[in-house]
């Protein structure tokens, strides 16, 4: 955490908005909710300008219209080349949807190093490779766009935005994207990433149990991955939504269970108390608690 | 014919207005990537293959025309090629990329409309064609072939090798068949 942010008492976190994004308000609150200090930086600014920020998230959304392919031309901006070095520094960054495609278009998701130990050559500067894909939904008798609830399960992992929580923990989160099936050329990568403890969230059905089929799998993910971090945890690509899934009231009827339960309670008392915590803010609270720590 | 002894044709598709995509393309390239600094147009098309027991050029046309399953006429133009000595609507200097999303290339839905529109079952494949000039004295398929595969924030753009394949083609003689193309030829056909 940087000085400045200590004086403070909070960190400063960029949201970092390329043209079609279109969740970065939600995110925003869902940011301040966790104490964290949120800022929407347009692509618009200098890239050098995100060297201010303790954190990144890139929001959800449709950057560049989804053009030539979902994340791909955000994903030659400066600015992901300042996030990189950010991250190299350790910086947390978190994408959500089409953050997560940003940056694994951008190579920063899986990164170096990692599973099979590559790294750039010496003085062939930052080179993050990309080695996975976030590809099209792979649906039963559909194609395209899909949306609904899904139930993720918290892997242990050293992920900066997950670690805190318990292991196996089942969270219920809305995914609605037409490319989140990660996936890569080479057979058994994204596996062996789950394996290595970089697939922090992955589906699940409501007993637990991995979900490798559709629908709780929503996309067809290899391994019933649902997010993606670095090796060394700082940097997260993940499908699902929680910033809509910030408060109880949001949490969906079609989900039952602990969650279920609470949201009934909690519309049934009608005392404002459906406004507290939802599911989602799991991974927030996972940041400012990143940062509690390391203050 | 395909290798496969079934008549082919290819569908051309382009938008009528300005596209977008290919505009934001030539941008982030141009700005971007070492390979397209000397890149002046960039044009998408998306092309269907068919092969099957095909109808003359005149019905193959009206049934494309008449189908959402193929394109909007109010704002795209299709062009057939119906033999592989048919032009396509290329101009000749400019270097072809063929994207196709592994193992998703295949339309069932535009096969079960042909079916019932015709009787006759057709195979349709669609992939998304990228045509790129450059400037003169450029070596565009060399330049093109660094720019189809992405490799990292520098490298590539047009295909992500990890669920897509590219093709490459030049507008002179475009590949006949392209998309069914046997994938030992595809690589062969590589810069």
């Amino acid at each position: 955490m940087s000085e400045s942010t200590r004086a403070r008492g909070s960190a400063r976190v960029a949201i970092v908005q390329f043209p079609g994004v279109n969740c970065e308000a939600e995110t925003a609150r869902a940011l301040a909710r966790a104490g964290l200090e949120p800022e929407l930086v347009r692509w618009t600014r200098p890239a050098r300008d995100l060297a201010a920020f303790d954190a990144y998230v890139l929001p959800g959304g449709f950057s560049w219209q989804d053009r030539v392919r979902a994340g791909a031309l955000a994903a030659k901006d400066p600015m992901l080349d300042e996030l990189a070095a950010r991250a190299d520094a350790g910086a947390p960054v978190l994408g959500i949807c089409n953050g997560a495609q940003v940056l694994v278009e951008a190579g920063l998701v899986p990164g170096n190093g990692g599973v099979e130990g590559r790294r750039p050559a010496p003085g062939a500067g930052p080179r993050d490779e990309v080695r996975v894909a976030l590809a099209r939904n792979r649906m039963p008798e559909r194609t395209g766009y899909y949306t609904r609830w899904v139930w993720c399960r918290v892997e242990e992992t050293q992920c900066v935005f997950t670690r805190a929580i318990e292991p196996g923990t089942l969270l219920p989160l809305p995914v609605a994207h037409g490319e989140g099936r990660f996936a890569s050329a080479k057979k058994g990568r994204i596996a062996a990433l789950a394996e290595a403890g970089q697939a922090p969230l992955r589906y699940a059905h409501a007993d637990g149990a991995l979900a490798e089929a559709f629908p709780e799998n929503p996309n067809g993910s290899e391994a019933a991955v649902a997010a993606l971090c670095n090796a060394r945890g700082n940097v997260l690509a993940l499908m699902p939504h929680p910033e809509r899934a910030a408060t109880l009231g949001q949490v969906s009827r079609a989900i039952g269970g602990d969650w279920g339960g609470r949201r009934e309670r909690a519309l049934a008392a009608g005392d404002g108390s459906a406004f507290g915590d939802g599911p989602g803010m799991a991974i927030f609270h996972g940041l400012a608690r990143f940062f509690a720590v390391h203050a | 014919m395909s290798p496969g002894g079934k008549q082919m044709a290819q569908a051309y598709v382009e938008l009528v207005a300005e596209d977008a995509e290919a505009t934001s393309a030539l941008a982030i390239v141009r700005g971007r990537l070492a390979a397209g600094r000397r890149l002046t147009s960039v044009r998408r098309l998306r092309v269907f293959e068919l092969a099957g027991t095909l109808p003359s050029r005149a019905q193959l046309e009206a049934l494309l025309h008449r189908s959402t399953r193929f394109y909007n006429p109010a704002k795209e133009r299709c062009t057939v090629r119906a033999a592989e000595r048919e032009s396509a609507p290329f101009r000749p200097e400019e270097a072809l990329v063929l994207v196709l999303d592994r193992g998703l290339e295949r339309r069932p839905a535009g096969e079960r409309w042909w079916k019932h529109e015709t009787g006759e079952k057709v195979e349709v494949r669609e992939g998304t064609v990228w045509a790129l000039a450059f400037e003169p004295g450029e070596d565009a398929a060399a330049r093109a072939g660094e720019l189809a595969e992405v490799q990292d924030r520098r490298h590539g753009l047009f295909a992500n090798p990890h669920f897509q394949d590219w093709r490459p083609g030049t507008g002179a003689s475009p590949p006949w068949p392209w998309i069914e193309r046997p994938r030992k030829r595809a690589k062969e056909d590589r810069p």
